[in-house]
Order: structure tokens, then sequence, then C-alpha cells
């Protein structure tokens, strides 16, 4: 475990980012959650597909919380536990479709080495993706990357965190006036 | 020019693939500008690492419309793909740029020393804020990277 290197302000919430060393900057903490929102539920892109990239993303940068998260929505949509177990190294041979391979493959290379995406796997992900989805899904992984690190930089996580089934993010409620 | 064939509206390849999901980008686009307003982060530092994470990454994250890239003195935007080697740098510089690196490359490798010292710089809040800024200029270097959709600057 990494220990915290900042700790959370003080507060009376119940809500865990709220209660989070984010809560720091409130405004920002507004924003970001009105962009994964529009991000989750204001999308073209699937759920499951999205959800595919974010675990593959959670366990490629090694976030504890990240990686024990289902978001229901992508569960509703038919991405079991079956299939998480298999976004692993490896998935080339399993029996994930081909347009969850061509995902999965896309966040790798999102991951590791962004300038060196093949002409293949361009003309791959054009034919499962529309123009659309495909940026809605490269911007979703800087997302989920950016802020994996983040709670990974900020530390403070145990190691093992239990598989539990969330909400899916959507907008927050208006502010009292 | 981007790989991906359609094309939204705005000035640049970044504007005119991102803008292919309108309501998402107009939500990063809030998000990204409110870092640049974050009154415990100083824009130079902000800048600095925006663009050694560009140089990481052979494109650098996009400003969002309406932000103006602070002034760099010379000798620190010349010197910054080596700037370990440099003078010209403050102490908070430098430990924010290490601690980019670090983040940009493998953020399980940011160490308790490195964290320290940019928590000492920044405080609380101030690091908060800054570790968001850092998601945002890895996660859309990338973007801008693997998509060629830079912004041209």
């Amino acid at each position: 475990m990494i220990a915290a290197r900042v700790k959370s302000p003080p507060t009376q919430s119940a809500d865990p980012i709220q209660a989070s060393p984010l809560a720091w900057q409130p405004a920002l903490l507004a924003s970001f959650l009105r962009l994964y929102g529009t991000l989750w539920s204001h999308g073209e892109l699937d759920q499951a597909t999205k959800e595919l990239a974010r675990i593959r993303n959670a366990r490629t940068v090694d976030c504890p919380i990240c990686k024990a998260i289902r978001f229901s929505g992508a569960r509703r949509e038919g991405l079991t536990e079956e299939i998480v177990a298999e976004i692993r190294d490896g998935y080339a041979q399993s029996g994930l479709s081909p347009r969850q391979k061509a995902v999965l493959r896309y966040t790798d290379v999102f991951l590791s080495a962004p300038g060196e995406l093949s002409d293949e796997l361009k003309r791959e992900l054009l034919v499962h993706l529309s123009p659309g989805e495909l940026v809605e899904l490269t911007a979703a992984l800087g997302l989920f990357m950016g802020f994996s690190k983040i709670a990974v930089a900020l530390g403070g996580l145990p190691d093992e965190i239990p598989v539990h089934e969330q909400p899916t993010p959507d907008l927050p409620p208006p502010s009292p006036a | 020019m981007s790989w991906i064939p359609a094309r939204a509206e705005g000035a640049n390849d970044f504007e005119r693939s991102f803008g292919l999901r309108p309501n998402l980008f107009a939500a990063w686009r809030d998000f990204a500008a409110r870092l640049w307003a974050t009154e415990e982060l100083d824009p130079t530092v902000l800048e600095l690492c925006r663009r050694r994470i560009g140089q990481l990454h052979g494109a650098t994250c996009p400003l969002p419309p309406g932000i103006a890239a602070p002034p760099l003195a010379e000798r620190k935007a010349a010197e910054l793909s080596a700037w370990w080697r440099s003078d010209a740098y403050g102490e908070t510089e430098r430990a924010c740029l290490r601690f980019a690196e670090q983040f940009a490359l493998e953020a399980r490798g940011i160490g308790d020393g490195e964290a320290a010292a940019v928590t000492g710089a920044l405080g609380d809040a101030g690091t908060v804020a800054f570790v968001e800024a850092l998601a945002i200029f890895d996660g859309f270097a990338r973007f801008a990277r693997i998509l060629d959709a830079g912004d041209g600057a």
C-alpha cells in the first residue's frame, strides 16, 4: 500500500468522493463529475465497451479502486464477470468478439505507445466503431488513465478492494441556488 | 491530419476531432479551463509540465479554447527537454517536473520523496489540482497523438 500523500479535507459527507482528497477543489470536482457523467450516460458508445476499456486500463495502471468497481449500466448491457475475466494478457486468444479485442488492443496502444498505432488496427477500429464512438472511446481512455493515475499518485488505497457494483455515473443534480 | 474519416467544425484537428462528440467536448473544455484558473497553481509550472509531458508523448495536450499559454522565459522553454541539467528552474518547478514525468511514464513509480516535494510546495489543495492537471495533460496528449489530432501549436 502506498501511504496517503494528501489528507482529505474535514467533511460530514458520507459520499466517498466528497470525502476524498478531491474535495479540496470543489469547483474542479463538480466539473469533473459533469464530465464523467456526460461520458458515461450521455454518450454514443455503449457502456459495456467503455467498461471493457476502463477495466483494462485499471489493471494496467494497477489502481485498486478502479479494478474493483463495476458500473451497473455495463452489467445490464451484458458485461459479465466471465467477460471481465477475459480482459487479461492473452485476450487475443480468448472468446471475446473481434470488436472487443480491437478495443482492448487500442487501449493497450493508448496506454503504452500512442504514437505506434498500426494502420491495420486503424482499419479494424473503423469497421467496428463510428467516428464519434472512436473519439468518445479515446477521450474515455484519457480520463480513465488520468484518474487511475491520480488515485495511485495520491496514495492511501488498500492493495485489494472487493469487486462491487456502483451506479453508472450520470450528471449530478444541479446545485441548490 | 487525423485518420478519423469525419470532421466537426473547429479551428484545428483537435477541435475538429473532439467536436464529433460535442457535449463531451464542451464538458472537457469546462474542466480543462478551470485547471488554469486554480489559485493554488502557478500557470508557469502548469505550462512547463504540459510541454514536458508533450515532449514525452510526441504531442502536447491542447489548451481549451479561450485559454492562452503563459509565456515562458526563453531558457526555460529551450532547456526543458533536459531540465534536470539546467539551472534555469526553481525548486518548485523541478519538483513538479520530476513528479510530472513519473506520472506520465509510470505513476506507480512516484516515490514518497518525490510526492513530499510537491505537497510541501503546493499544499494539499494545490497538489490535488496539480495531479488533476497532469491527468488531463497526459491523457489528452495521448489523445492527440493516437488520433493524429493536435492543435498545430
